[in-house]
């Protein structure tokens, strides 16, 4: 990745107004925080009982630094990585010139929790990046966090946030209780899609390692992270869910992008075999994968042939599908300088750094109208 | 079919129609547990569903009534007679069902493989078989391998790739090194548990998922494998992946690379980049494909895997469409010649 030959940034169309987008960018709330902003009864809750779902570390230990990128710690007592909204925007939105950015904030993304204990997390995470992120920053945008497993309730956070332009993505974890695909939370995929803005599916929740078992190691789960998200881009496609919400978008975060094209083969393939199995497919399960399901583009594949990352893009039609985003302040980090081969096109780099997702966040119209 | 005549089949199915095909090789302890229990054999039919397009191809539905053959004069006249192979591997699913009793299991499984020699191997040169073990009871699948090692028509051993543990787990190592000192590769085989959630969310409500699914589960095998060394601690083991695809492997191997060089200090006993022990000790049959159809997409993802690390398989009687013929199109004689025989050759030692 960082041979001398790329550590030169790209030249990109200088009229472009937007030239950066980062579509995936961690704020992290320390326990502390999520406590001083929870109502009276369910802080008391949670300062006995803290959290039902697995933390990063209780799933499995990260191997370096506890996942986080040892020069994101600010510098400033009782903080962690992802908690300091100034040392981030020093660090990262300066650092690299980002127009935009995506915030997927953590813990809350995941709320397996009693409901109105959910509800109440989901609004302190929502309240706590409004205020101190999204007010401080014009080039910062959000996802936010919905008590996703008890959809009427995530129905009025959804009403109370949505409102703002800002809060440009419904954010779920890639693996809540049920498979994405579930009717359960089609009345969240409805209101997103009714509203414009796309379900961002973050690789997180409870990777139950079913059917084989699970890893020994976190260089296992890692890499493994891909064929989990696969499983439920399947469930999306083969559910219906893209027939009976046709207005759907939905994106695939941090879970790298090259195995989407093989997917989308395997499932074809099968298609033609087995199509009364998926009686609510009336197209190719690939053409659906296309018209609905973006990717983030970190963790970035590698071959030692960069010209294979290019022509499997271009196997899977995902050209304009994938997104760059760089998992700030986590240890695999994918720098917007380097972690992209020098294998595209102009057009073909300007559109997965900041064109394809400027199109589908409505960048920079959807802020500047605000303003 | 004769484009396809002196091939080596490295994954053709057969199964006992029933416990009355088993019956001689099962003690009256074992017969009478069956009996009492009213256990019978689907014919693994939630993962064949008997209707379902890809469980049989019209001309094995037509040749006899249960699809899978159960006897020798059946599996001559569809295969051998049919496609002409040089030799066929026969791997029989029956006991990868629904068993947790590890001592009927072991049972089991020496009943198929003494089933295996007599209805099969014993009638005709041209078959080869996996030798069917249990996962659940290594000690017991040690022995099994040993007691059937010296008999060189059995080729490899058969596990499924639904199951307990991850393949690459410290439980199954007795087994991997009476593979390697029995000289035999372990084959990983599509399906498996059936009573197993094949999705880290769950259970799938259609067919086609969990049929799709086995293609992600067998990429964990790969990466735990790998992960834990087994290539480094039994250099000579060989595994071959059956029925799960092969098209995930580049983006899995660029993944898996890339992670390594940031996460090795974990696993240390990983000493060479993953893709390595990969394409060193590893090997997928050819079916189901699951490839594109635009040819020049298929010859490059070709040159991505490398022919050498394909082992074809007409996967009979399950039909997976026309993606073995899109495949044989997209090679160059030489690969052609690799992936019919030569490299099957190479990996069973079966002798040109």
């Amino acid at each position: 990745m960082a041979d001398a030959a790329t550590l030169e940034p790209d030249v990109v169309e200088s009229d472009r107004a937007v030239a950066l987008v980062d579509c995936d960018i961690h704020p992290l709330m320390t326990p502390e925080m999520i406590a001083e902003r929870l109502s009276p009864k369910w802080r008391r809750y949670y300062e006995q009982f803290g959290f039902r779902m697995p933390t990063l570390q209780h799933l499995y230990p990260r191997a370096r630094g506890g996942g986080l990128r040892l020069d994101a710690w600010p510098d400033k007592p009782g903080l962690i990585p992802g908690s300091d909204p100034e040392l981030m925007r020093r660090q990262h939105l300066d650092e690299y010139g980002i127009d935009f950015c995506v915030l997927i904030p953590f813990p809350v993304v995941d709320c397996y929790e009693l409901p109105e204990f959910a509800a109440d997390l989901c609004r302190a995470s929502n309240d706590w990046i409004w205020e101190e992120w999204i007010e401080s920053d014009a080039r910062i945008l959000s996802g936010f966090a919905v008590p996703h497993e008890y959809p009427d309730l995530a129905l009025r956070e959804f009403e109370l946030r949505a409102q703002d332009p800002r809060w440009c993505q419904l954010n779920m974890p890639s693996h809540p209780q049920e498979p994405l695909g579930s009717r359960k939370y089609w009345p969240l995929y409805q209101a997103a899609a009714d509203r414009g803005i796309p379900v961002g599916f973050h690789a997180s929740g409870y990777v139950n390692h079913r059917g084989a078992g699970s890893p020994g190691y976190y260089l296992e789960e890692h890499v493994l992270l891909s064929a989990a998200v696969a499983n439920q881009v399947q469930s999306l496609v083969l559910e219906g869910v893209f027939e009976a919400i046709p207005n759907l978008k939905v994106v695939m975060v941090e879970a790298g992008v090259a195995w989407a094209t093989s997917l989308a083969w395997s499932l074809d393939a099968a298609w033609s075999q087995l199509r009364d199995s998926a009686p609510y497919l009336r197209r190719r399960p690939s053409e659906y994968m296309h018209d609905h399901v973006w990717f983030t583009s970190q963790p970035v594949e590698e071959p030692d042939d960069p010209e294979h990352f290019l022509q499997v893009l271009e196997h899977g039609n995902l050209l304009d599908r994938v997104m760059f985003a760089t998992d700030y302040p986590h240890w695999d980090f994918d720098s917007p300088k380097m972690a992209l081969p020098r294998v595209f096109s102009l057009e073909q780099r300007a559109n997965i750094m900041a064109g394809n997702a400027c199109r589908l966040y409505g960048l920079p119209g959807r802020v500047e109208a605000m303003q | 079919m004769t484009a396809l005549e002196g091939a080596i089949d490295c994954d053709v199915h057969c199964a006992p129609a029933s416990f009355e095909d088993l019956a001689p090789y099962l003690s009256d302890f074992w017969l009478d547990y069956i009996s009492d229990a009213a256990i019978r054999l689907t014919g693994n039919a939630l993962q064949y569903p008997p209707g379902a397009p890809t469980t049989a191809s019209e001309a094995a539905r037509s040749s006899e009534g249960v699809p899978t053959p159960s006897t020798y004069e059946a599996l001559r006249d569809a295969v051998l007679e049919r496609a002409r192979p040089r030799f066929a591997i026969l791997n029989c699913m029956t006991m990868y069902e629904s068993h947790r009793n590890s001592h009927y299991a072991a049972a089991l499984a020496r009943a198929v493989n003494d089933w295996l020699a007599a209805t099969m191997l014993d009638r005709d040169d041209r078959l080869r078989a996996s030798i069917v073990v249990s996962g659940i009871d290594v000690q017991g699948a040690v022995a099994e391998i040993e007691r059937l090692a010296h008999d060189r028509r059995f080729v490899q051993i058969l596990l499924a790739i639904r199951g307990d543990l991850a393949a690459g787990h410290p439980h199954y190592r007795p087994l991997y090194e009476a593979a390697a000192s029995a000289e035999l590769p372990v084959v990983l085989h599509a399906w498996g548990r059936t009573g197993y959630a094949p999705t880290p969310t769950g259970l799938t409500t259609t067919y086609l998922a969990d049929y799709a699914s086995n293609r992600q589960i067998v990429q964990a095998h790969l990466v735990s494998l790998v992960c834990e060394g087994l290539f480094e601690s039994v250099p000579t083991l060989r595994i071959v992946f059956a029925e799960c695809g092969f098209a995930w492997l580049p983006a899995l191997l660029w993944r898996f690379d890339k992670d390594w060089k940031s996460l090795w200090r974990e696993a240390p006993w990983v000493k060479e980049r993953p893709s390595d022990y990969v394409k060193r000790h590893m090997r997928a049959t050819t079916a189901p494909a699951q490839l594109p159809d635009d040819p020049r997409q298929v010859r490059e993802l070709v040159d991505m895997i490398g022919a050498e690390w394909l082992v074809y398989s007409s996967d009979y009687p399950h039909d997976h469409g026309d993606q073995t013929d899109i495949l044989l199109s997209a090679l160059s004689t030489e690969e052609r010649v690799a992936v019919l025989t030569g490299n099957a050759e190479s990996l069973y030692g079966l002798a040109a």
